[in-house]
């Protein structure tokens, strides 16, 4: 009778615990089934409380996986725009030629003795528009299909969102940063510099 | 019953306080040691109570340190005390009847440790009604750590309220009725079992901890328990035979010594295996074993505890096997101490402390206690010692009482 | 303290155990005496130079449920107060929401380790807009520079401090990972953690009890202690908070990485992802399948760190 209940009380803890156990699991999807099986679009008006950006945007060209979507506008931080004002049929006339004449540029776009040209990507004909390898005028809001021709994998990266970056929200329209909100055009790789913060040891 | 319950209780009560604090100068210095102790300890939580665990030595990667170290421990002595219990009540062994209520005393004592321990570890031990079910949420059964509230304080009653209640009985001068307390008895085997496994769980659980989680921990925990419990028990029974006027057979001390035996060397089988385990094939997993004996870059602070351990484990189950029969006390004392100290390194900080080193994204850092940290853990250690005394003092004169077969409840204490 | 009454109740129920009304009605007593006596050492625990309206606030906050369990004006109520004690303590006016999940939401993140040059902007944004302790330098995200050739973050070096990126090496950032099945919340002993159905793994830091579960249990090192009072300057307070994200703690209790909760749960990036860079994290809506999660899911190659141990977070890490 005593090893009788002895043997019953042996058995049902653990039985208790892994039926338990058990239970709490079954009851759950995996993330990758959840995600198979969420095939509907998003209503992205659900969410309020997206407000219009402060940055000029305008509409992509192309579209993505979403429908069509909105990149920042890149014309308002050239402080120069339009190049045409000096860049007339006529040479320009300068007075602080050094200065003006972009002499500040350096171009570190392409290695060696493959480094771009300028007239690569600026449009000799019209200067207030980037041209591409067909001759095609290309806005400066819309370099991505500049450097799109290159850079084509990064670019269908970009259209999807695995490259670059979506501004302030992730609901609501989308607006995407351009090429250039990242990469200097003359000098598109990303700089050396010390982290912003660091980390301590953790045993102190 | 032929006594009034209610006055016969507060009687009692009074009579047992009485018995449990009178004594000769020693008993009185030995008493003054422990409350000074204790009270070094209350002055240091205040402190931590105040600022927080910052002043402990823990970190965001050894998040548990000395607290849990000593929890997990005397749990296992707790535990223990069922070696005294199975005998005794099952296989009717007179020999271990005369103790077993002495080892019920001393897991009383390691239970009420390891729930100091926990709560002066808890980072908001006020909140701790949050885990009540009905004014709190009791996360049962997902949490291991709810399975073990459940079984410490299930048994913590059992092992209170059994040899109060065989106390009692005797104190009225009668045997404790059989039905009324032999199914607790029965419970509380299986229960001392579960403990220890439950506590073992809490570790073994855990699928981020390598170093815990292996099939072999929960038997693990048991073997040391009823090797280093035992052993405990041992050492307090020696002191009683020293310093009392109770007979303790010569004989308890032998059977307890094969207790001790058997499980001393299963544990350092348990300790092969899972030594082998660990560096036969080394993977990232071995890591933690690596830091523990080997030490890991650079940071080998516990190297030298877990050999000091694993030598003091050897040397004292050899001494116990090896043991003369006529062994006198200081042999088994020596035997028991090195025994203890060994395991109590080893199933303390020689597994908490590693189970948490290297972090689970691989950094690996050092472990120091405090000196807050420590006199918390030396107070809570001497409330479990105190508990012990003063639960042991009246026993063992109400059993004597009732074995020479006179009990007046006047009569001054012995 | 609590010691005292574990010794004498065992001896003190045996008289009462024959009367199980009396017993019970006993422990309740004895239970809320110890609550009672401990929401009195916490608002004894202000000091004499706190005023009687924050001691009143203090008390009400310390008896108050499990933030699941309380109906809208219980959460309107607590948070009020919390302004309140915010205004109080700090001078601040915070505004602090308890704003529920969006439907059809489950968060998703990638992280693009080609991309990732080490710069730690994500590190420091985070701690900003989560008010993390600046004293004890808690942050929730971990950056590990790299050797090539491996890509276990065990072999990777998180406390490096030069110029970045170095050659040679990559750089991989780990944090919570908001696992569906996350061994933390199995392991909390009082429900004080669990997951909304956004998908985001949240604290009650009220709630916590402190012991420390959830850390042995997270295999990603995702959650953190408040060892000591967390400090923040009180120019640096981020005042628009969630009850459930990045609102003031305190100490001896659990926080993590919460996806900032209370800029997702209005539409907008978490601060790592907007402020980082070099465009390497990615996050968005799993159940919408045209968001850019889901592309990256899609059309890229993706793993999860340490997947083997079922914990399905919501994590992925991919190359270009």
């Amino acid at each position: 009778m005593k090893i009788l209940t002895l043997r019953f009380t042996f058995f049902l803890l653990p039985a208790v615990m892994l039926l338990s156990s058990q239970l709490a699991i079954a009851s759950q999807d995996s993330v990758m089934e959840r995600i198979q099986a969420a095939d509907l679009p998003f209503d992205n008006t659900q969410v309020e409380s997206t407000h219009q950006l402060s940055e000029k945007t305008v509409l992509v060209k192309e579209s993505y996986q979403g429908g069509a979507f909105r990149v920042l506008a890149r014309k308002d931080s050239i402080s120069r725009y339009r190049c045409s004002v000096c860049h007339t049929k006529k040479i320009p006339p300068v007075n602080d030629g050094a200065l003006i004449t972009h002499g500040d540029i350096t171009i570190n776009h392409g290695e060696g003795k493959n480094e771009l040209a300028c007239i690569e990507c600026h449009d000799p004909k019209d200067r207030d528009f980037l041209v591409d390898m067909q001759g095609q005028k290309i806005d400066f809001d819309h370099s991505y299909q500049l450097c799109g021709q290159c850079h084509f994998r990064p670019k269908r990266d970009w259209l999807g969102g695995a490259h670059g970056k979506r501004v302030t929200y992730w609901a609501g329209e989308r607006v995407v940063m351009n090429c250039t909100s990242c990469h200097d055009p003359h000098s598109p790789a990303f700089k050396t510099k010390m982290p912003e913060t660091y980390s301590l040891p953790l045993d102190e | 019953m032929t006594t009034n319950p209610k006055k016969g209780l507060v009687v009692f009560i009074s009579d047992c306080i009485r018995w449990s604090l009178s004594g000769g100068v020693a008993f009185k210095i030995y008493l003054a040691v422990l409350l000074a102790m204790i009270g070094a300890g209350v002055y240091a939580y205040g402190h931590q109570f105040r600022e927080g665990l910052i002043i402990t030595g823990m970190s965001n990667i050894v998040s548990w340190g000395l607290y849990i170290s000593n929890f997990t421990f005397f749990v296992g002595v707790a535990a223990a005390a069922v070696m005294l219990i199975l005998p005794a009540y099952v296989y009717k062994d007179k020999d271990f009847h005369e103790v077993v209520i002495i080892g019920e005393c001393v897991a009383v004592g390691a239970l009420v440790m390891c729930l100091l321990f926990i709560t002066v570890d808890m980072g908001g031990p006020l909140k701790v009604w949050h885990m009540i079910p009905g004014i709190g949420l009791f996360n049962w059964p997902s949490s291991i750590l709810t399975w073990d509230v459940l079984v410490l304080n299930g048994y913590l009653a059992l092992n209170s309220l059994v040899p109060l209640y065989i106390l009692y009985s005797y104190y009225n001068e009668r045997e404790p009725v059989g039905w009324k307390y032999m199914p607790f008895v029965f419970l509380s085997i299986f229960w001392a079992v579960s403990i220890h496994m439950v506590t073992a769980f809490l570790y073994q659980g855990l699928p981020a901890r390598p170093f815990w989680n292996n099939p072999l921990l929960g038997p693990r925990f048991l073997a040391s328990a009823f090797a280093a419990g035992p052993a405990v028990i041992m050492m307090v029974l020696i002191a009683i035979k020293e310093t009392t006027k109770y007979p303790i057979d010569t004989t308890i001390f032998f059977k307890l010594k094969r207790i001790i035996v058997v499980s001393a060397i299963i544990n350092l089988v348990m300790l092969f295996s899972e030594v082998f385990k660990e560096f036969y094939a080394f993977t990232h997993h071995s890591l933690s074993a690596q830091y523990l004996f080997f030490g890991l870059d650079g940071h080998d602070s516990l190297v030298p505890w877990i050999w000091t351990a694993i030598s003091l484990n050897i040397l004292g189950t050899l001494l116990f096997a090896f043991a003369p029969k006529k062994s006198n006390s200081s042999y088994l004392m020596v035997a028991g101490v090195s025994l203890f100290t060994g395991i109590w390194i080893e199933k303390g900080f020689g597994l908490i402390i590693p189970g948490l080193v290297p972090s689970p994204m691989g950094e690996v850092v050092d472990y120091a206690p405090s000196s807050n940290e420590i006199l918390i853990t030396l107070g809570v250690l001497a409330v479990g010692i105190l508990v012990v005394t003063l639960l042991i003092k009246p026993a063992l004169v109400i059993l004597l009482k009732y074995k020479e077969g006179r009990l007046q409840p006047e009569t001054a204490s012995s | 303290m609590d010691h005292g009454k574990k010794k004498d109740t065992p001896l003190k129920a045996a008289g009462v155990m024959k009367n199980k009304c009396s017993r019970r009605s006993f422990l309740k007593g004895v239970s809320i005496a110890a609550a009672a006596g401990s929401a009195g050492l916490v608002t004894g625990g202000c000091g004499s130079t706190a005023s009687s309206e924050e001691m009143g606030l203090k008390w009400e906050e310390f008896f108050k449920k499990n933030y699941r369990l309380m109906t809208q004006e219980e959460k309107d109520a607590t948070v009020t107060r919390l302004e309140r004690l915010a205004k109080l303590q700090r001078g601040l006016d915070v505004q602090m929401s308890t704003q529920e999940p969006i439907n059809d939401v489950l968060y998703g993140y990638a992280f693009n380790i080609t991309r990732c040059k080490g710069y730690m902007d994500c590190v420091e944004a985070c701690v900003q807009e989560n008010n993390l302790d600046r004293q004890s330098k808690t942050q929730y995200i971990r950056i590990f520079e790299m050797d090539t050739g491996q890509l276990d973050p065990t072999s990777g070096d998180g406390k490096y401090f030069h110029e970045v990126p170095v050659e040679d090496k990559f750089y991989m950032g780990v944090q919570c990972y908001h696992c569906e099945n996350a061994p933390c919340i199995q392991a909390c002993p009082t429900k004080a953690t669990w997951r909304e159905p956004d998908g985001i793994v949240v604290v009650d830091y009220d709630w916590c009890i402190g012991c420390r579960y959830c850390m042995a249990a997270c295999p990603y090192w995702g959650r953190r202690f408040n060892w000591g009072e967390p400090v923040v300057p009180k120019e640096e307070i981020n005042t628009k908070q969630h009850y459930l994200g990045n609102r003031m703690r305190m100490k001896g209790v659990m926080e993590k990485c919460t996806f900032c909760i209370q800029r997702t749960r209005q539409g907008k990036l978490p601060a790592c992802v907007d402020s980082c860079p070099t465009g390497s994290r990615v996050f968005g809506n799993l159940l919408d399948p045209d968001s850019e999660i889901r592309f990256v899911l899609k059309n890229k190659k993706v793993f999860r760190f340490k997947e083997e141990l079922g914990t399905d977070p919501k994590f992925w890490y991919f190359m270009d």
